[in-house]
């Protein structure tokens, strides 16, 4: 059996400027309006940046290189 | 959307901030919401009463909306009152669809369809048509309709089975594409449908009519633009999801901050029962946001029982509604508070081309059953009992006495059953899961369009969870076969109950499915009795079960994999019977008012046996025979409920 699928969290430099802890890390998630690559206190949850990402997420179109 | 600074509520603003922001006051938006949700009603009452195809006819599989233009990222603002699995994924699907295809490429009296999971959730038989709406040449709205066709191509007739590998034998993938261009229809798209996929004289009606339905509401929404003004119409898209976002955010604020695991389990896929799948989902709330992680969940199943992110976020959206207030409208903003942590390649975010998504709505079920696990316990009293976690989906076809092809699609399973109690009241017995949101097709239909004697449709006995409040009680179903039959079954929460006790109430049972052999292509004299004894000459098809009785054993019985088989052969005079899960009690089952077990041992949804066994309650007299006099003996009652 595959093994179960975990995302990763990538760390990132700098503190929270909600709750000031030093826990900022970059990861994709998908909300109201699609998929977002954000940078979030693990703390708090605060979102320090959320950038669109692509519009599928991780599954790319062989179209798309059209 | 999540930031640092603190949000304003919809409700705090003056009324001047409202109308700047909205461009309408109060009154005129709460009008113009109220008018396009009549919109999104009249489109699909007109489109139930035309449609040809069963699914549509008499399962309501379909779903209308209205959603803003592509300065608004698309959000979906208005949804008519069916399909939750099909309403949770049109934000995205629409977006993906009109993003790829180019609004810049979109013009008045085009419909757009799409139908690739990968792209918008569900299955391949659900397919999105999408019409923009054009005010001065440029588009303010999109009013789009999702349905179901009763066939889309693959390698199984009506498409519902666990067992197909990938998405070549799941059917025909459609890419943005246009089906009418200026209101003229496009040959090319129809004929690639008709070309790949079955009853196509069936589709071709209904294509005709959501044609119809989407110029409708196209014509409804340009009404409200000439009376209202452009301004406030946008402005009332932005409101209603804005709405959703405050109130979700309101409800998630109300959760004590904490993080809550939750785990729920398919019991296997289509080729065999060498895995079970398990969604674990962790949620983390702080404050007024919450995050669902799904790391940890199985991988990607083999067959076609995966479901797509979007039907993950879709799930997810709705099991937070369901528990935190099913009062918040469902729109883009439920989800303006929430992420959802996603790793690809689970179960729940299956990648293609192998993690083909078939039965999506029970994977993703799953997930919503997960997350009601993780956050029940935080819950206390607003803890909700789960309902029979899958549709148990039947889908046969054959050949009648005449050589003509029949087909009986998602009408002769466990599709219908119970839902959990909460702290309002008992569970329903007989509706759809808490993912859909749909009808329930009538007896005469089903033996009007294919060779089938549906012989019982009822409540079973004792498979209420036990509460304060009863969860539903289990449907049970028998169906006589008359013409020897190829039948595919897809029940997948038998191992563990799917009807989880709340609050101190008790699961309800779990069920299965036999199958009663035809002899000599002649059916039984007489109904099959409901009694353990009648199992041992069945073929089960699915459930734990006795291995001699071939009676229900959750404690020491085996498991039956409803993919023995590809497909179940059945010969002319066969029954097949399904008995569903029962939904979740709530609360202490002591604590249930004895009058309320007298009635439901009158109404035959306890047993005598069972009224003692599972409430202390002590019923005298014979419920068939004589149910009028039936009592409560007091102290026999209060000899067994022990001291209060
Ligand atoms: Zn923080």
């Amino acid at each position: 059996m595959t093994q179960a699928p975990t995302q990763e969290r990538e760390p990132v430099e700098g503190t929270c400027p909600r709750c000031g802890a030093p826990e900022l890390r970059r990861y994709p998630v998908n909300s109201e309006g699609g998929w977002f690559e954000v940078v979030k206190c693990q703390r708090c949850l605060c979102s320090v940046s959320r950038e669109h990402g692509p519009r599928l997420g991780p599954i790319q179109l062989l179209s798309d290189l059209l | 959307m999540t930031t640092t600074e603190p949000a304003t509520s919809i409700r705090d603003l003056s009324d001047d901030e409202f109308e700047t922001t909205y461009r309408a006051d109060r009154f005129t938006a709460s009008v113009i919401a109220n008018r396009l949700k009549y919109v999104v009603e009249h489109m699909s009452t007109a489109f139930l009463r035309e449609a040809f195809s069963p699914i549509i006819r008499d399962w309501y599989d379909f779903a209308c909306t209205i959603s803003g233009p592509p300065e608004h990222d698309y959000r979906m603002a208005v949804v008519s009152n069916s399909l939750t699995v099909f309403l949770g994924s049109m934000p995205d699907a629409v977006r993906n669809a009109v993003e790829e295809y180019g609004p810049e490429n979109l013009a008045p009296g085009d419909v757009l369809i799409c139908n690739d999971p990968n792209r918008g959730g569900r299955h391949v038989n659900d397919v999105l048509f999408t019409r923009p709406v054009f005010v001065d040449g440029r588009i303010v709205a999109f009013v789009n309709i999702c349905a179901h066709q009763l066939d889309m191509g693959g390698t199984v007739p009506g498409g519902f089975s666990a067992t197909k590998a990938n998405t070549y034998e799941n059917g025909l993938v459609i890419p943005p594409v246009l089906m009418w261009s200026g209101d003229a229809p496009v040959r090319s798209t129809f004929s690639m449908i008709f070309d790949n996929s079955r009853f196509g004289a069936m589709l071709l009606p209904d294509f005709k009519s959501m044609h119809q339905q989407l110029q409708l509401g196209e014509r409804l929404v340009h009404e409200n633009i000439d009376r209202y003004g452009l301004d406030a119409v946008l402005g009332t898209l932005r409101y209603t999801c804005d709405t959703s976002a405050d109130r979700m955010r309101d409800a998630l604020a109300a959760v004590p901050d904490g993080d809550y695991h939750g785990a729920a389990t398919l019991d296997a896929d289509g080729l065999d029962d060498s895995i079970s799948y398990t969604v674990h989902v962790t949620l983390r709330k702080r404050g007024e946001e919450i995050e669902a992680d799904l790391s940890g969940t199985s991988a990607q199943a083999r067959t076609c029982i995966n479901c797509g992110i979007t039907d993950a976020k879709t799930a997810l959206g709705v099991a937070l509604t369901m528990l935190l207030d099913p009062e918040i409208p469902f729109t883009s903003g439920t989800w303006r508070h929430v992420d959802l942590v996603a790793p690809a390649g689970t179960l729940v975010t299956a990648m293609p081309p192998e993690g083909a998504p078939m039965m999506f709505w029970e994977a993703s079920g799953t997930l919503l059953a997960a997350v009601f696990d993780a956050l029940n316990p935080v819950l206390g009293e607003r803890a909700v009992g789960g309902d029979y976690g899958s549709t148990n989906t039947h889908n046969a076809s054959g050949l009648r006495a005449d050589g003509s092809f029949w087909t009986s699609a998602t009408q002769c399973g466990g599709e219908h059953g119970p839902w959990g109690a909460t702290r309002d009241g008992d569970g329903d017995s007989y509706t759809v899961l808490f993912n859909l949101n749909n009808l329930d097709p009538a007896t005469e239909t089903i033996e009007h369009d294919s060779p089938v004697v549906v012989l019982r449709k009822e409540h079973a006995i004792d498979t209420g969870g036990a509460g304060r409040h009863r969860g539903g009680a289990a449907n049970l179903k028998d169906s006589l076969w008359l013409t020897d039959a190829e039948q595919y079954l897809s029940p997948f929460r038998t191992k563990e109950p799917s009807g989880v006790g709340a609050n101190g109430g008790r699961p309800g049972p779990n069920g299965a499915m036999w199958i009663f052999p035809g002899v000599d292509g002649r059916g039984p004299d007489a109904l099959v009795a409901t009694t353990d004894d009648v199992y041992a000459g069945s073929t089960p098809v699915a459930g734990v079960l006795d291995p001699r009785s071939k009676a229900l054993d959750p404690e020491h019985g085996t498991y039956h994999h409803f993919g023995g088989q590809k497909a179940w052969r059945t010969t002319a005079g066969s029954v097949l019977r399904c008995l569903t899960n029962g939904g979740g009690g709530w609360g202490a089952p002591f604590e249930r008012d004895p009058r309320k077990v007298l009635a439901d041992v009158r109404d035959e949804y306890v047993s005598v046996e069972g009224a003692a066994r599972d409430y202390g309650v002590v019923i005298v007299g014979d419920p068939h025979f004589d149910p009028e006099n039936l009592r409560i003996d007091e102290a026999a009652t209060a000899a067994l409920r022990g001291p209060a």
